[in-house]
This record gives C-alpha cells, structure tokens and sequence, in this order.
C-alpha cells in the first residue's frame, strides 16, 4: 500500500515536470505551425531582410528586427555602466548603512510595474524629452531606451553585487595586508571573481530588454521604419505583435507576427544558451 | 344604458392609452428579465457611444455584460466574421469581399467625419489639401513654411487596421503614401491625446473625439465640424456601423436596435456625431 | 594606478548611485503626486454604493473596481493553475529527476522562463482561435485563455524556486529520516517540504506578482477596456494593469486621467507589498514550520 502510493506519487510528480518541459516545446511548435505558410521555402530570411508594407503585399519584419536590435543595444549602453556604478557603491565603496540602503531600494524596483513605468514615461519623459532635445515627438528610441535602462538596471546591479560580494575574504584581506586600498581590491580581486556574473548579468538583462513590451509600445512611437537617428520613432518585434493582432486566420499578417514570435523565441533560447555555457566556462575555471 | 357607454369609453380609451404609454415606453425596457453577455470589438471611433450605451443597458439591467475591446474596424469585421464577437464596429463600409466572405449584415447608426487636428498652441488653423498631402508625406517636415513655429512637424497615424485611416487616405489623402516616420498609434482616442500633448504635432481623428484639448484644421476652407459634415461640405466622411455575422438575434439585436431608437440615437448625438434618424 | 584614477573611478560609482536613486524617486513621487489625491472610494467605486457593487448588484461604472476584481480573479485562477504543476515539478527536480534527464528538463524551464511575455500571450491567441475554430464556439479570447498563458508564464519560477529550496537544505536533514527508516516520500513530505515552505512561499509570491503586473499576456488573451466585473471563465475581463495601458494613451477627460494615476499607484502598491510579503515570509514561515513539525 505504502509502496504503490510512492509509486503514484512519483508519477505524478514525474508527469508534472514532462507536461512542463512540453509546454516549453508545445509553445514554439505553435509558433511554428501557425507561421509555417510563410516560412515555407526559406522564406524566414527573406522575411526578416523585407520592410513592412501591406498595401504592397509585403509583411517582412526588418524594421522591427532592426528597432529591436537598437532599443535594447542603447538600453543596456545607458543600464551597464549605471549598475556597474552602482553595483561597485553598494559592495565595494559605499559605507555599509547607505550601501544596505541602496540595495533595499533596487531590490524594491524589481517589484515596480513595467506598465507603470511606461505610463509616467508618457508624461514625464516624453515631454521632456521633446522639449530638451528639440527633435521629433520625444517618442522615439532614445526614450524608450532610458525608460529600458531603469528597468533592467536592479537586475544587472543585483548579478553584479552577487558577483562582488564573492570574492574570497582571504584574498581581500592579503590585498590589505599587502598595504592595497579599496581600490585595488576591486580591481585586482573583486572583479577577476565576478566575471562570470557580470556576464550572465549581462546577458539576462538583454534578454528581458528584448522581451519587453510595454515600454517600447508605450513611448517608442511605433513608427514602421528603421529609424535614422535616436530621436526617432521606432517599433520593437514585441510591439508589432502586440499592435497587429488580429483575428483573421489566413492573412499574412496574421502569420507574420507568428514570425515575429518564433523570432523572438530564438533569440531569448539564444540568451539562456549563452547564460548557461558562461556558467559552465567559469565552473569548469574553478575546478 | 349608462353602464353601455361607460364600458364603450373604456373599451376605447384603454387601447389608447396603452399605444401611448407604449408609445413612450423606455427602449431599455426591452432589455428587462434578460441575461447574458454582448461582446463587442473593432472602430475605435464607436467606443465612447458603445460604452455609453452599455452603461444604460447594464444599469437597468445588472445581469447583463457588455464588453467591449477596440482594436480597429479590419479587426472589428474580422472578428465578428469568425465569430469571436457578436457585434464588430466598422467606421468604414465592409467591402463587397468582407461581406459575402463572412455573410455580415451592417447596421450604421451615425455619419461621422474625419477631421484633422493640431494641438491648440499650433497657430495653423488651415491647409489646402496638396499641402496635407505633403506633410503625411513626409515632403514638408516644418511648420514653419506653413505659418506656425520653427519646429519640426510630428506625424501621427493610425495602423492598418484602422477605417479612420482608410477614409483619412482614400478622401483626403488620394490614396497618396504616409510617410513611414509616423508614429503609430492604436485608436482615435489616442491620436486625440498625443496630439493635445505634442505642441508640434498633426492627426486625424474622428470628428466626434474633437474637443477643446485639439484644434480642428480646415482642408480647403473647409473646418471639420458637426454642421459642415452634416451638410456635406465637409466631404471627408463616413458612416459609423455596428456590423453582425448573419442577422442578429436575442440580445445582440437588441442591442442594435437600442442604437437606432431615439434614445440611442441621441448617445449618438451628444457624443459628437450624425444621427441617421 | 593613479590617484586621479581612482578618484574619478570613485566619484562615478556615487554619481551612478545618486542617478538610479534621483530617478526612481523622480517616478514615484510624480506617482504620487499626481494621484495620490485621486485615491478614495469613488476611484474606485465610481457612483455605485459600495455595498451594492461589492455584491454584484449593480454596476460600476467609471470606477476601478471592475479592473480590480479582473486582476484578482485571473491572478487567482492562474496561480491556481500554475502552483500544483509546479511545485510537482520542483519536488520531481530536486528529488527524482537525475543525469540527463535532470539537464534536459533544466534546460526547457530555463527556456521557458526566458520567452517574452507577449510571445506566450501570443500564443494563448493562437490556442484560443484554434479552440474556437475546431472545438469549441464558446471558447475565446477570455479569462480562462488569460489565466491559462499567465499560469504558463510563472510556471518556471514555481518550478525553479521550488527545486532549489529543497536542494539548498543541508545534507545532515536530508538523511536523518531516511536513517530512521522512513521512506523517500515521507522524507519529502515531514521533513524536506516543512524546512523548505518559505523559500518556497516567497517563490510563490514573486510569481502572484509578476502575474498581476503581467499586461503583454492579458492584452492579447482576453483583457478590455470595458466589460464590467466577469461572470464567467470564458468572459472578457477588464484588469488593472491593461487598464493602466489603456488609459494612458485614451483618457478621454482629466478625469480618466487621474484615475490611470490611481490605478498606478494602486498596481504598486499591490505589488510593494507582495514584494515585503516574499521577504518578511523567508524568516516568518520557515519559524512556523520547524515548529509544528
């Protein structure tokens, strides 16, 4: 009796992480079923390298693969240095008390809405944006790019402070024995430890900045076109397909969004691909 | 005898009381003892009368859910074609396709126009339709070769999807290209507000979303107005329809039935546009 | 190294510090602001008495009430969904998945966690027309669709959370019942679970949060701008956050205006507290739990 229920519990459990692992699978063949017709004939490149223009029949995806690309790239120009800033204060050059303090407001910021901040983005740093920079609607890249930068930042500052906060007590200490200041801790100790965790930082950070869809479609602008400047509107591949959703199953804009997400999918599949061989490298160095 | 005449009276005044009181019967009196839910999507323009309308409906009638989604008139009709929403508003005509396609009946409710808007602060209060045409273009890209400040102009436009768009570009654009530097945005609604808080900005929306926040621009000397659609010298118009796959029954029908009653028609009206009634 | 170096190396840390702090209070004190005037019982209960709307007699109309009840009900129905099947999963991790299949099986949650929120509302769509079109009519975009894609969305970090609570207890706790004889699943049971409840918990919390702040998902499953409060799993629902969106680019009047800044403020608020709960629970509950058992 005992037996047989060990045996079913486990079954069941078994079949909880199978279902689990399937939707994984389930979700990216969806995508592809629902987009194959147009990606039959290797017609995915030809997709991603074509503008979007219905009227004219063509639905590729290149401006919103490129506005992607930019947003996120600017997002984590403006993010890294700032958590990396900030990250160094609270572990490293900070007195503990506003260290402790600082942590504790990040780690509250991992709480805050995405939507919330695309809300005051509309009416606080759009306008001022516009104004300041006297160019276009101040809906554009850099914008959404700022707004991005806040977003990801407490993700990147708390890798980095994981990252920091390992290096070993011994080799600290031997640094200031050795008469090293804080300085030289951090750069001679601290960082060569961290590495690893600045980048899956790093890469897990871009990952949520080419994931997110809120800010983009908020203050991005949405315009379909790669833009020419950062004061230019732009829209992100998770904007579009937010934006095109309709019903009508045979339209090619139905489908394209499909290859919107399949896109979207590769590349965040990229990113944990990327973040586990980092932890694998840097694994494998310790041992 | 007496009581002949009396019963006669009666038998003659009550029907006619009845018609009357029938007469004056409230339309939302119709929905009394139902229950269920109406879903609508698509035309953005709809939205504020649709909501009105269901406020009504609902407050008479607390068993009764109306939801209502924008998304655009392409997505209103596809989405009552395949059955997603009973009711798909369109500020556009379905086309002959459409319709035989998903066997739509139309309902239109109200005329509306399309006008274009600049934010109150811009002095430009004019334009003649080839320079309209320059500016969606991309071609003039400053407002101060059209008598206001030295400032770049901003675009903004609609998706697709959008019947405000496809009247906006058929009548008054000729069918010419926008330029791709727009900002898009999803709804009429939203045009209005970008534009209300971009000193530099120019859109087109529905005549019936034009309030104070926005100033409306004359094409040819012609403002966009309520009396000028009405007379049809404002000529970029159109009606506003309520469309359903095959006829409509039970509550759906009743719904627009509601719209084309008095009462209906005067949510219409004070919300901005042409009564069909 | 030089001084100046150092020193300005220094001095860029505190000005990074000073800029995230300057601009995260910036946005919540314009938050703040601008809509804490507007938070009261009319915000969210418009003109309907309270009584009345709390018992679904009537109506609210603008009010935030509709959008609330959504939000609690599809975070309700979607961390119900996702919290059997995940903590299942997370104990299978941690204690029965082994060599490869463990790798694997990783891998999938990794990826999973790491899909784009509007890719999984994405595809809860194209699941809810594909329903509509070969099973079933009454299927759509809804509440159920909604909750379904969010359940989805979180599954990963039950998942994760889970496993690594279990395997994060000390090796000595891990042997001791199975020393005494007890059987592997009494071990998980009295033992592994009960030591392992607040890490678990907060886990959980985190994943109520992320469900209610979720609005990629919602937007394209099923979330309205009007619909009143749901009366059914297959009904379209309004939600605080798609609200939120809403609002922010279709505010009719003033009015609507500063009820998107409540409902910000609210969403937050919501969301802070989860967030306290999550952390003040890692101490709270692991106490509760040694003790009774």
């Amino acid at each position: 009796m005992a037996n047989r229920l060990e045996k079913i519990t486990e079954w069941i459990l078994t079949l909880s992480a199978l279902v689990s692992a399937f939707i994984t699978v389930l979700i990216f063949v969806f995508l592809l079923i629902f987009g194959l017709p147009l990606l039959q004939g290797g017609q995915w490149f030809d997709l991603l390298a074509s503008p979007w223009s219905p009227r004219e029949g063509l639905y590729g995806i290149r401006p919103m693969l490129l506005g992607t690309v930019y947003i996120s790239l600017l997002g984590m120009a403006f993010a890294f240095p700032l958590s990396f800033g900030c990250a160094a204060l609270i572990s490293v050059f900070a007195p503990r008390s506003f260290g402790g303090f600082l942590r504790k407001v990040v780690q509250l910021m991992t709480g805050i809405p995405t939507v919330v901040y695309g809300f005051v983005g509309i009416f606080l740093l759009v306008p001022m944006v516009r104004e300041i920079l006297q160019g276009g609607s101040g809906m554009c890249l850099l914008t959404a790019s700022l707004m991005l930068s806040i977003l990801i930042s407490p993700t990147l500052i708390l890798f980095f402070v994981d990252g920091f906060d390992r290096a070993p007590r011994s080799h600290l200490d031997a640094v200031a024995a050795l008469g090293g200041n804080e300085m030289q801790q951090f750069i001679f100790v601290i960082l060569p430890n961290a590495w690893s965790n600045v980048l899956s930082g790093i890469v897990l950070a871009f990952g949520r900045v080419l994931g997110d869809t809120l800010i983009a479609l908020m203050i991005a602008g949405n315009a379909v076109q790669v833009p020419g400047s950062v004061l230019e509107s732009a829209r992100t591949l998770t904007a579009h397909v937010a934006l095109v959703i309709a019903a009508d199953y045979d339209s090619p804009e139905f489908k394209s969004i499909f290859a919107c997400g399949i896109t979207l999918y590769l590349f965040s599949a990229m990113m944990v691909v990327l973040i586990r061989s980092i932890g694998a490298i840097s694994g494998r160095k310790k041992r | 005898m007496k009581t002949k005449i009396l019963w006669l009276l009666v038998a003659v005044i009550l029907p006619v009381f009845a018609m009357m009181a029938n007469a004056h019967a409230n339309p939302l009196d119709s929905f009394k003892g139902e229950s269920g839910t109406i879903r609508i999507a698509g035309g953005t323009a709809h939205i504020p009368v649709m909501k009105e309308a269901a406020r009504q409906i609902m407050a008479v009638n607390p068993a009764i859910n109306i939801t209502i989604a924008g998304g655009g008139s392409g997505v209103g009709i596809k989405q009552v074609g395949e059955e997603l929403v009973d009711i798909g508003n369109s500020g556009r005509k379905p086309t002959d396709g459409e319709i035989a396609r998903y066997d739509l009946k139309m309902f239109e409710w109200a005329i509306d126009g399309v006008g274009v808007v600049v934010n109150p602060r811009n002095p430009v209060r004019g334009l003649s339709k080839s320079r309209l045409q320059e500016i969606f273009a991309g071609k003039v890209v400053n407002w101060k070769a059209l008598g206001g400040a030295d400032k770049g102009i901003n675009l903004y436009t609609r998706d697709e999807a959008s019947g405000t768009r496809e009247v906006f570009w058929q009548v008054a654009l000729d069918q010419k290209e926008i330029s791709s530097k727009a900002n898009v945005v999803v709804s009429n609604g939203a045009i209005k507000s970008a534009v209300a808080g971009d000193p530099y900005g120019i859109g087109y929306v529905s005549v019936g979303h034009i309030d104070e926040t926005v100033a409306p621009v004359a094409i040819d000397g012609i403002a966009p107005t309520l009396a000028s659609v009405r007379e049809r010298k404002y000529t970029i118009s159109r009606g506003l329809f309520s469309n359903t796959r095959k006829e409509p029954k039970g509550l759906t029908k009743k719904f627009i039935d509601f719209l084309l009653t008095p009462e209906g028609q005067k949510i219409a009206a004070d919300n901005g546009f042409i009564p069909v009634k | 190294m030089s001084w100046w170096l150092e020193r300005t190396m220094i001095i860029f840390c505190w000005i990074c510090g000073f800029t995230l702090l300057a601009a995260i209070t910036t946005i919540l004190g314009y938050l703040l602001y601008q809509g804490l005037g507007s938070i009261n019982l009319r915000l969210i209960f418009g003109n309907t008495s309270v009584v009345d709307a709390l018992l679904l007699r009537k109506h609210v109309f603008a009010g935030l009430f509709p959008a609330m009840v959504g939000t609690v009900a599809v975070v309700t129905l979607s961390v119900g969904f996702a919290i059997p099947v995940g903590i299942a999963g997370g104990i299978y991790m941690a204690e029965y998945a082994r060599g490869g299949v463990k790798a694997v099986l990783g891998f999938c949650f990794d990826i999973l966690a790491g899909v784009p929120s509007v890719v999984i509302g994405l595809s809860g769509f194209a699941l809810a027309i594909f329903l509509h079109r070969h099973f079933s009519a009454a299927i759509y975009p809804s509440l159920f669709i909604s909750s379904l894609s969010l359940a989805v969305l979180v599954l990963p970090y039950i998942i994760r959370s889970t496993q690594f609570a279990l395997e994060s207890l000390p090796a000595d706790t891990r042997r001791i019942a199975v020393a005494l004889g007890a059987t592997k699943l009494q071990n998980i049971v009295y033992v592994l679970i009960p030591r392992s409840l607040s890490a678990i918990f907060s886990g959980i919390i985190l994943a109520i949060g992320r469900c209610a702040e979720d609005t990629a998902v919602i937007m394209l499953t099923g979330a309205v701008a009007f619909a009143g409060v749901p009366k059914s799993l297959f009904a379209q629902y309004e939600a605080l956050p798609f609200y939120i969106y809403y609002i922010s680019s279709q505010y009719a009047n003033q009015q609507e205006l500063l009820s998107g800044y409540g409902a910000s403020l609210i969403l937050m608020l919501i969301c802070a507290l989860l967030f306290f709960v999550a952390s003040m629970t890692r101490k709270g509950v692991a106490c509760q739990a040694l003790y009774r058992t």
